[in-house]
């Protein structure tokens, strides 16, 4: 029968085919069936299909039942997850097929397991997919143009785009990418050159991309009829790789900049490779020299060549860092600074096997220390032999450093010196100022100050100086200490105060010369002209008796003259040289002495004297002075005592700085200051109507007690006394 | 020419008085001189002249240099004392000082006529009759 015909038929067919009868049993099959899907089964013929073929899908059984109904179905790859999670790809064609009265009889399938053949293929779109990678072909007889979808992800187009070989052209950046890949395609057009080259490309979305693309053409009979080629996303490769790049660059550039010489040796074969920043340093033309390390060597300078050596074995026996500073000599005699740092790189037994290092050239930094440490130097040496004071102060006042000339200013050693602080060896008065402007340079109000201010010397006297105070400050701006420069003016000082005294001596004594011009002309004039108008009488007076009283009017006249002239000159005296003459005068005994001289006229008054000084006091003075003053004061006491009392004379001293102060007071008729202050030593001043007032005693004790560079002062109450202050030079210096 | 009433020395030198009552005798220039040693006694004088209301003296000379009170406290006092014909009063200061800080200060007392620089001589006791009538 036809069966065996076509049993015969199918058993040859290239495909797995079988036909089966209503019941599902085989009633014939390809070898290819049983090969591929039931190898170890013996004969299928008349045995069930679902025995045969256990795992048949639930789904495909669903379907075998409705061809069975007459249907036909077919798939071209189906998956299948069996319960156990197993994937089975299956692709099938079915039909049914009849009897010559139409009825259906059985099935006609062929069946296929495509599971390998699917994995790979899933493979590959996933291995496309994480790598981005893409495909595309362009028929050149239609140009028609095949992208994959990730092509077409790759150019964010939607899924149903659709390309064409001139859009796709023109998805590269504009110009140089666009150029390059037209250019590429027209040339693998021509001549059938593949290519493979990265551009960029701009998105569907207007994002930059870089891409990997490749192509190749496909030539018949000498035409070329296809191009294709894949399309990858390297954008994040290809960027990482440009930025590498760059910051590549940019250090070859900071080097280069820095002038950092980066080299690298060999240590097996000494073999030593420098970069080119390296030639610079050591000022060589690359094309001179074969062996870098013969260059480096010969360029060293031989007196730094041991240590150099002795720190590279350090360093390659691991003892010690290499970092370590050399000088070399380069050909043309200059002289350069380097310091070199490096790192041993070691194999596994921990021997060195490459050295890695730097070097940059320090010869500014050097200059600059040099000089840093000349200046560091000049400035100690100025410090310690300055003649002017100088010292460090701490921002707490106290002293850093002092130098010498400052410890003989304020008369303390150098040790003791530094357990004070300024502010302690400052007057009182002068401390507020200085304070005020040290904290205002702590405050960063003023960077220094100069002030004119007093110490306290060790002795206790005070020293005059000229303070300049100047911050010093750190690095990063912050205080640090002060230099303060202490000159010592007191010699200007004092020579300054006496010169003042001296002025204020002269100004008095021209004043006084003045004031006595005006008294000589004065006094002598008003006996001039008595004397002139008695001889202008006497010589028209006819009267005997009258002429005779002329005459004697003329001698009392004269004499008076006499007397001021012996006043005049007395004051003279007192004033010429009276400074050169001065000696110690024991002070108690010249007033004793001169209370001795007085016995009869205090003893008359029944005048008691209290004299309450030290019996060894001693003033600087002129004994005949002291003598005239301390007469004329007691006589003046006697002459203006009160007649209602007992004469009183008390005498008393002090000391008061350098002076010597005498109080002489007594408890006569005293006198209106406020009246007659201001004549009370003038010449000729007379207050009281005593006939034995003349008006010269106080004029001349006035003078006196000036020509020894002492004063006197007066408080007086009217019917109560009056109390002389005698200033006088103390008797030590 | 005619004679003034009374004229008033202050002065403490008896010499110059002397001279000066001479001249005034010469010249004829007063009925009666009043004589003062000092500022203090002139000012107590006076003071009893115009108590008892007698007129004060046309003329004052007045010398400067004086104890007790001298010739410009007289000045201060002098203003001081209530008579109807004081402000009449001529008053010269004679002295003989020729300190120019004196005749400065001369020019600050309105009540003083003028400055006689002594010796006193019969033109200047003329010019100050001159100036009285």
């Amino acid at each position: 029968m036809e069966t065996v015909s076509i049993n015969f038929l199918i058993k040859d067919s290239p495909t797995a085919v079988a036909i089966l009868d209503l019941d599902m049993c085989f009633i014939s099959h390809s070898e290819i069936w049983q090969r591929q899907l039931a190898p170890d089964s013996g004969s299928l013929i008349g045995k069930s299909y679902y025995n045969i073929l256990p795992n048949t899908p639930e789904a495909l059984r669903k379907i075998y039942c409705d061809c069975l109904k007459g249907a036909s179905n077919s798939n071209k790859g189906r998956k299948f997850i069996a319960a156990n999670g197993a994937i089975t790809w299956l692709s099938w064609k079915i039909n049914s097929w009849k009897d010559d009265n139409g009825k259906i009889k059985g099935l006609i399938t062929t069946l296929e397991d495509i599971t390998e053949t699917k994995r790979r293929e899933e493979l590959l779109i996933k291995a496309q997919k994480v790598a981005r990678i893409g495909a595309w072909e362009v028929d050149l007889f239609s140009d028609r143009v095949y992208w994959t979808q990730i092509t077409k992800e790759i150019h964010e187009v939607p899924l149903n785009y659709v390309p064409s070989l001139e859009a796709g052209l023109n998805f590269y950046k504009k110009g140089e990418h666009r150029d390059n890949i037209t250019r590429l395609v027209s040339d693998a057009i021509r001549d059938g050159t593949p290519w493979d080259t990265e551009l960029i490309i701009i998105t569907a979305k207007e994002n930059e991309l870089w891409v990997r693309a490749k192509g190749e053409v496909e030539i018949v009979d000498g035409r070329p009829v296809r191009i294709y080629g894949t399309f990858q996303d390297i954008d994040e490769k290809k960027k990482t790789e440009l930025n590498f790049l760059k910051a590549t660059e940019r250090l070859a550039i900071a080097t280069k900049a820095a002038n950092v010489g980066i080299w690298d040796m060999d240590i097996t074969t000494k073999k030593l490779v420098w970069d080119d920043n390296m030639y610079h340093l050591y000022g060589i033309d690359k094309k001179d020299f074969e062996s870098e390390y013969q260059a480096w060597r010969a360029g060293l300078h031989p007196d730094d060549r041991t240590h150099v050596y002795q720190d590279i074995e350090l360093a390659l026996s691991g003892k010690k860092g290499f970092d370590t500073e050399f000088r070399i000599i380069w050909p043309n005699g200059k002289k350069r600074h380097i310091k070199a740092m490096a790192v041993v790189q070691r194999d596994a037994d921990g021997n060195p096997i490459k050295m890695t290092g730097t070097n940059w050239d320090i010869t500014d930094l050097k200059t600059v220390q040099g000089k840093l440490q000349k200046s560091e130097e000049s400035f100690e040496a100025a410090f310690e032999s300055s003649n002017i004071g100088m010292a460090l102060v701490g921002l707490d006042g106290k002293w850093i450093k002092v130098n010498q000339s400052l410890c003989n200013s304020l008369g303390y050693s150098e040790a003791d010196l530094m357990q004070t602080t300024f502010q302690e060896l400052t007057h009182t008065d002068d401390l507020d100022k200085d304070l005020r402007l040290f904290t205002e340079v702590i405050e960063g109000k003023r960077q220094s100050y100069q002030i004119e201010k007093r110490y306290h010397h060790k002795n206790g006297h005070i020293v005059y100086v000229i303070l300049a105070v100047t911050a010093v400050r750190k690095i990063n701006g912050k205080l640090s200490h002060f230099i303060s420069q202490i000159m010592d003016i007191s010699a200007r000082i004092n020579a300054e105060k006496k010169l003042n005294r001296l002025v204020d001596i002269t100004t008095e004594q021209n004043d006084s010369l003045l004031n006595f011009a005006h008294i000589v002309s004065h006094n002598l004039r008003s006996h001039s002209s008595n004397l002139s108008m008695l001889s202008g009488f006497l010589s028209t007076e006819e009267n005997e008796s009258e002429q005779k009283n002329l005459v004697n009017m003329l001698r009392d006249a004269s004499e008076s003259l006499n007397e001021t002239v012996l006043h005049l000159n007395e004051v003279v005296q007192v004033k010429v040289d009276a400074l050169d003459k001065m000696k110690r005068v024991n002070l108690y005994s010249t007033i004793m002495c001169v209370e001795k001289n007085l016995g009869l006229l205090l003893e008359e008054k029944n005048a008691v004297c209290h004299v309450d000084i030290d019996k060894n006091l001693e003033i600087r003075g002129i004994s005949a002075y002291l003598d005239s003053i301390f007469l004329n004061l007691f006589t003046n006491s006697i002459k203006y005592s009160s007649p209602e009392r007992t004469p009183v004379i008390t005498i008393v001293s002090a000391q008061i700085e350098d002076k010597t102060v005498l109080t002489f007071s007594d408890n006569g008729l005293g006198i209106d200051l406020k009246r007659h202050g201001d004549k009370l030593f003038g010449m000729y001043k007379t207050f009281h109507r005593n006939k034995d007032a003349k008006g010269i005693g106080l004029f001349i004790t006035k003078n006196q007690i000036e020509a020894m560079n002492g004063s006197i002062e007066v408080e007086s109450t009217v019917d109560v006394g009056t109390t002389f202050k005698l200033y006088f030079d103390s008797g030590c210096p | 020419m005619k004679k003034i009433k009374t004229a008033c020395i202050i002065d403490d030198d008896p010499i110059f008085i002397y001279g000066t009552k001479r001249l005034m005798a010469e010249v004829d220039f007063c009925e009666t001189v009043l004589v003062f040693q000092n500022g203090q006694d002139a000012i107590d004088g006076l003071h009893k002249i115009t108590e008892s209301g007698e007129k004060l003296p046309c003329v004052i000379f007045l010398d400067l240099n004086m104890p007790v009170m001298n010739g410009w406290e007289f000045l201060e006092d002098f203003v001081k004392i209530p008579n109807h014909n004081r402000e009449k009063v001529l008053i010269y200061i004679i002295s003989s000082s020729v300190d120019p800080r004196d005749l400065e200060r001369i020019k600050n007392y309105e009540v003083v006529n003028n400055y006689i620089l002594k010796p006193i001589s019969k033109e200047d006791l003329e010019s100050a009759l001159e100036n009285i009538f």
